[in-house]
């Protein structure tokens, strides 16, 4: 399916399941994600987990329910199945979406305009320089007797100079090969939209409306 | 009205992967905060009270870049981060992300995009409180407690949000106005 439909399905479907009360949709929107899952070859160890958290956090916000509000049975159930739907959904999508994939597609098929697609990719790709440069700054601090917390504004403001750094670098250096802001673009690799992503998107959305509209529990 | 040009863009994203990258490392707090609370039923405390720093990634982008839209995109990138980090909540972090966002955002909206001072972090502070508290009441469930707790949980909820949106963030904006590095 083309990335950004899948994404437009995904937003659409969780937000939907967030407002109305009807626990089997829930149930059948996990065994879907939990199909399509399986079906993508999703490792056994990633599903244990997409399991665990949300029983354990979803089960902890039930019985918090139960204990300090007035909520019925019926309420407690759509609860808990939507904590795991909404991380179900979510596994299925980060599991089978590529990052690339999904910038490109949102440039190419959502029109978002390419200097935000490669301005978020070029960030993106520092990802692993910034979780190493978050350790560095921690032990540059540690060796100076300082220990940094999450509560301490010598880390941010560290960490904001080395972004401000960075991103004029990157800026410089997107400028110098030739990337002029607004301009049209061609694509080395076009991410196809065809009439089947629209039948999924829309069939998905009208099965989900028929399920929570005809008065299911 | 300032643009957003590809520095800021970039700007914007860096910084929301290090916010994300620290607040992954809350994660086992926030686990071991649940895991305490919940046999007495209060498991939505340990949410409240790191909300805060869940959210800071908002006033944070939004003071430093200052352009209209910074806080929404700050928060909803870090929340993008989380997503395919494989973050707690999976796919409604990004609805979670984009209305904490907003919520932050409002405040900044309020004062026009001119004013940076304590002002604006104290009506954004307010603003994510009751945006994503009305967020909570439907998508957690938060509308079936007693009214006692759900007060409770609000208060906690903005103190939260203020103690590292409005205090901690000013007290790094301090910084970075020391060292000049802010445009006014």
């Amino acid at each position: 399916m083309n990335p950004s439909l899948k994404l437009a399905l995904l937003v659409l479907v969780a937000l939907e399941i967030s407002f109305t009360h009807v626990w089997t949709v829930n149930i059948a929107l996990i065994v879907v994600s939990l199909i399509l899952m399986v079906w993508s070859h999703v490792a056994f160890k990633r599903l244990v987990m997409l399991t665990l958290i949300p029983v354990f956090f979803g089960g902890a916000l039930v019985w918090s329910l139960t204990l300090r509000g007035t909520a019925s049975t019926h309420f407690l159930l759509v609860i808990f199945t939507r904590m795991v739907a909404y991380v179900y959904m979510g596994g299925w999508f980060a599991q089978t979406t590529n990052p690339l994939t999904l910038t490109r597609s949102l440039e190419q098929n959502a029109k978002l305009p390419s200097k935000f697609a490669y301005g978020f990719l070029a960030a993106f790709n520092l990802m692993p320089k910034i979780q190493a440069e978050v350790a560095t700054i921690k032990a540059a601090a540690l060796m100076r007797g300082q220990v940094l917390h999450f509560w301490s504004p010598q880390l941010y403001f560290k960490v904001i100079l080395a972004a401000m750094n960075w991103s004029d670098q990157l800026a410089s250096a997107m400028t110098s090969h030739g990337f002029v802001e607004d301009a049209p673009r061609t694509h080395a690799s076009e991410i196809p939209l065809i009439t089947r992503d629209w039948v999924l998107l829309v069939g998905s959305l009208a099965l989900v409306q028929i399920g929570l509209f005809v008065g299911l529990p | 009205m300032k643009r957003w040009h590809i520095r800021d863009i970039i700007l914007v994203t860096i910084l929301a992967i290090f916010m994300g990258v620290i607040f992954w490392a809350i994660t086992p707090l926030y686990s071991a905060l649940t895991a305490v609370f919940a046999p007495m039923g209060l498991q939505p405390l340990a949410n409240e009270i790191l909300l805060g720093v869940w959210t800071m990634a908002g006033p944070l982008a939004g003071f430093v870049i200052r352009i209209p839209g910074a806080a929404t995109l700050g928060e909803l990138l870090g929340a993008v981060v989380e997503m395919f980090l494989g973050g707690v909540w999976g796919a409604s972090t990004l609805i979670s992300g984009t209305v904490q966002g907003f919520g932050s955002e409002l405040g900044f909206m309020a004062t026009r995009y001119r004013r940076y001072d304590w002002i604006t972090l104290i009506l954004s502070a307010l603003t994510t409180t009751l945006v994503t508290f009305g967020w909570s009441l439907a998508r957690e469930g938060y509308s079936a407690y007693h009214l006692g707790f759900l007060l409770l949980l609000f208060a906690v909820r903005f103190v939260s949000v203020f103690v590292f949106g409005g205090i901690l963030t000013k007290l790094i904006t301090n910084l970075l106005d020391r060292a000049h590095v802010l445009k006014h």
